[in-house]
């Protein structure tokens, strides 16, 4: 338990620290991939969805304390995120490779979604804009995304880890 | 008591969802003076640890940044260098075609100053090398701002060196950008001036440096740049006003410039020349 618990830390750690380095120099007309919403997939996905929540809080507020612009608004959006993930992964079926990209999308969906609700409410935002945003910047960042889930889903697929189904 | 308890851990999931949930829309909805104390309070516990990674996560940034700058400077560094080589090439070739002498050469002398003049205007001073550091008359004296003056008395180890300040004192100078030259001159020793012909396209910033024209300081030591152009006074002249680059009030380690004599030496013997009027 122990073990898994500092694995999945270090990975984290890696790749907040990729997103905050190695990410902005590949970003390709403003669209970045989103590697910390990725990992609270797979976290949701190779666990459970206590740890899948609790992880998208802190990553979540580990994103609001080095930038807050609204102080929980990334830990909300990341927790109901990580909740859904870990409830997919329970009512689904998660072997086939593109149905996991599927729902990859749609956590991105649910992620933005709970994001821009914040932010309307904090900022009187019109629901307008936060469609177009939703349009124009979640699928577009969400596809890019999909790019760099493809490398652990195409290894899940020809080497299977045997998970807990 | 007990049935609640049972009751949560039943539905811990979503009493975990509830209370992170929770705690993040408290978060949201607190006032900026609460958020500030959480932010303080996180960061000296939760994330002291982080703190550490993403400094040195900021740092790897910066590299990368300085390095993509440094690599852009050297580009243009080597560029500048190729063509001042280039330039270089071009000039000696010419030099050599023309049968122009080579630029004298000189040493440097290192001297410490060892007394002032006590006269409030502070004319001279007096540094430690004389006749046996083979120093003589009319030699320069620099330090790393520009001109100090020149010698006009030696003795055994030490001489005398008559400041740029001195109002008896004149000293060719050339504007660098435009070629314009001029005598610099002073009444009072704080206020420099050169007197230039009005046309001089002579702008404020533009830096004075020895003509070479006097005999006795080589050719683009640093003087003076230009503070303020005064045309008033004069119709066909404008007073060029210089600040000196050299702080006459904190001098202590100079420069002697041992340089072969040039008709700087017969300095005495123009000086005698008496003109007559007709």
């Amino acid at each position: 338990m122990i073990k898994v618990f500092f694995r999945w830390t270090g990975l984290v750690v890696l790749l907040y620290i990729l997103q905050t380095t190695i990410v902005p120099l590949i970003t390709v007309f403003g669209i970045k991939p989103d590697l910390l919403v990725l990992v609270l997939f797979y976290i949701g996905f190779k666990n459970d969805v206590i740890p899948a929540v609790f992880a998208g809080f802190f990553l979540g507020l580990t994103q609001d304390f080095y930038s807050p612009v609204i102080l929980g608004q990334n830990a909300l959006s990341k927790t109901v995120a990580g909740f859904f993930a870990g409830v997919f992964n329970e009512k689904v079926m998660r072997i086939d490779p593109i149905f996991q990209l599927i729902l990859l999308l749609l956590i991105f969906v649910i992620h933005d979604a709970v994001f821009f609700a914040v932010e309307m409410f904090k900022t009187d935002t019109p629901i307008q804009a936060i469609g177009v945003e939703m349009v124009s910047s979640t699928l577009p960042r969400a596809l890019y995304t999909l790019f760099f889930a493809l490398i652990p889903a195409f290894r899940e697929y020809f080497f299977p880890s045997g998970g807990r189904r | 008591m007990y049935w609640i308890f049972h009751f949560i851990v039943a539905h811990r999931r979503v009493f975990s969802l509830l209370l992170t949930s929770l705690v993040s829309l408290l978060l949201i909805t607190a006032p900026p003076v609460k958020q500030a104390a959480v932010l303080r309070f996180l960061s000296m516990t939760v994330f002291f640890p982080l703190q550490a990674v993403t400094s040195r996560t900021m740092k790897i940034r910066n590299i990368f940044a300085e390095n993509r700058r440094l690599k852009r400077e050297v580009i243009r560094l080597s560029t500048t260098v190729a063509q001042l080589k280039d330039e270089s090439y071009e000039n000696k070739r010419l030099r050599d075609m023309l049968n122009f002498t080579p630029k004298f050469t000189y040493d440097f002398l290192p001297v410490r100053v060892i007394a002032y003049d006590p006269s409030p205007a502070q004319k001279s001073i007096v540094v430690s090398a004389g006749e046996k550091e083979r120093v003589t008359m009319w030699m320069p004296v620099v330090d790393e701002s520009g001109v100090v003056g020149k010698v006009v008395q030696v003795m055994h180890h030490i001489s005398l060196v008559q400041l740029l300040k001195d109002p008896s004192n004149r000293t060719g100078v050339l504007f660098r950008r435009t070629g314009a030259i001029g005598i610099l001159e002073t009444e009072n020793g704080r206020d420099f001036f050169v007197r230039c012909r009005d046309h001089e396209p002579i702008e404020i910033g533009d830096t004075a440096v020895t003509s070479g024209l006097g005999g006795i300081y080589p050719r683009g030591l640093t003087v003076g740049i230009v503070r303020r152009i005064d045309t008033i006074r004069d119709p066909l002249f404008k007073r060029v006003m210089l600040a000196l680059t050299v702080n006459f009030d904190h001098l202590e380690e100079l420069f002697v410039l041992r340089m072969s004599s040039q008709w700087g030496a017969f300095r005495t013997e123009l000086d005698s020349i008496e003109f007559s009027d007709d």
